[in-house]
């Protein structure tokens, strides 16, 4: 038959079974990749605690960054896939990164406008009864 | 005479034979395997522009609304957030580790991490619904419907803005920032649930001994699915819990 064999290539770990398709990731590796999003996960809850202005949606983004290329690596094998697949991914957070960009300076042209036609016209408010629980 | 006739189908003519799981389409189960990854690749890209659309909402009104966010986020309970974030990283771990378990045919395994897997979906579920049930409670809900009491609103808030009131936070429009929440966390748990259904499906499948070393895509291809759904989380946490 044509089908070929397992591929490890250019994988150290050779552990499978003959003939099996695809790469196996060792169970210690999948287990120091969790603790450190968890280690991860500290450091963001942590720094929110602390006011550093600006930096603080700029680490929570970037750390959260950090975590997910690491989700993408190594759970979802994209270290060891097909470079195609990778790909895709890229092209796919191009086009995010391009929509929010642009709605973003778009929108910030219309704020002005926006502004005076709140203060002129105010939302309305109502009475609300509070819950039962109090 | 008569009997020769159902005789040839066995012999001569008989095709290659082939595994039972390889569909018709394919040459080869490594053939099937990698268009079957393809697709669910393309399927995870379009999710991600899907989600995007609700990442450029929040990103338009943070930027336009900085103080409604700040508001907010006393709202939002981060300890609850945490645990959820937690929840949903090990079950990743527990999924990343059904599909070595499939590759390398260790049934028992496959089948308890796919059950530790849909048990911890069920847990994040679960807190959710505490989380939304308390705040459709108190009314911090989307849109015009929001309308918190005074004597409702969050501790931290009050203890930190002692005079703000619940009208204040209607004039602000704050039932915008309760529509994206909602709307943000909903989509995302629905995918919650969505992935709750697959790993059932994989459950039956595994205890039926479906998957071997040369047919496990279902199990890795779910296992991707969850991960898109844990990013996805990994970036609501931080952006609606945490920054303020």
């Amino acid at each position: 038959m044509t089908e070929t064999t397992a591929e490890h290539g250019h994988d150290d770990h050779h552990e499978g079974l003959p003939g099996m398709i695809g790469h196996v990731s060792p169970w210690q590796t999948l287990v120091k990749v969790l603790i450190t999003l968890l280690f991860l996960t500290v450091i963001t809850v942590a720094a929110a605690q602390v006011d550093l202005g600006r930096l603080n949606i700029v680490g929570a983004l970037g750390i959260a960054c950090v975590k997910a290329s690491i989700v993408a690596m190594w759970f979802m094998h994209l270290r060891y896939d097909k470079r195609f697949n990778f790909w895709i991914l890229i092209g796919s957070i191009a086009f995010v990164a391009w929509m929010v960009g642009y709605i973003l300076f778009d929108s910030a042209l219309y704020q002005d406008g926006i502004r005076e036609y709140r203060q002129a016209n105010p939302l309305p408010t109502r009475e609300v009864e509070p819950s039962e629980s109090h | 005479m008569s009997t020769s006739v159902a005789e040839p189908e066995t012999k001569s003519e008989a095709l290659p034979e082939r595994p039972k799981e390889l569909a018709m389409h394919f040459d080869s189960l490594h053939q099937q395997y990698h268009a079957g990854k393809l697709g669910v690749w393309l399927f995870l890209g379009q999710e991600l522009l899907f989600f995007c659309g609700l990442f450029t909402a929040y990103a338009v009104y943070r930027g336009n609304h900085q103080e409604m966010f700040h508001y907010a986020h006393y709202f939002l309970d981060w300890k609850l957030g945490g645990l959820n974030t937690v929840v949903l990283l090990t079950s990743s771990l527990t999924a990343a580790w059904s599909v070595r378990a499939a590759q390398l045919e260790q049934r028992k395994t496959l089948i308890a991490t796919l059950v530790i897997t849909l048990l911890c979906a069920g847990i994040f579920m679960v807190v959710k619904y505490f989380e939304y049930t308390h705040k459709i409670h108190i009314g911090a809900v989307w849109g015009s419907n929001f309308g918190v009491a005074d004597a409702d609103l969050p501790a931290a808030l009050t203890e930190r803005y002692p005079n703000i009131t619940g009208e204040d936070l209607q004039r602000m429009g704050m039932g915008t920032f309760f529509a994206i929440y909602f709307c943000m966390t909903g989509l995302h748990g629905i995918h919650v649930l969505v992935g709750m259904g697959l790993y059932i499906w994989l459950i039956i499948r595994a205890v039926r001994g479906d998957f071997n070393r040369k047919y496990y895509g279902a199990v890795d291809f779910v296992a991707l699915y969850w991960h898109i759904v844990d990013i996805i989380w990994i970036f609501l946490f931080p952006l609606l819990y945490l920054i303020g």
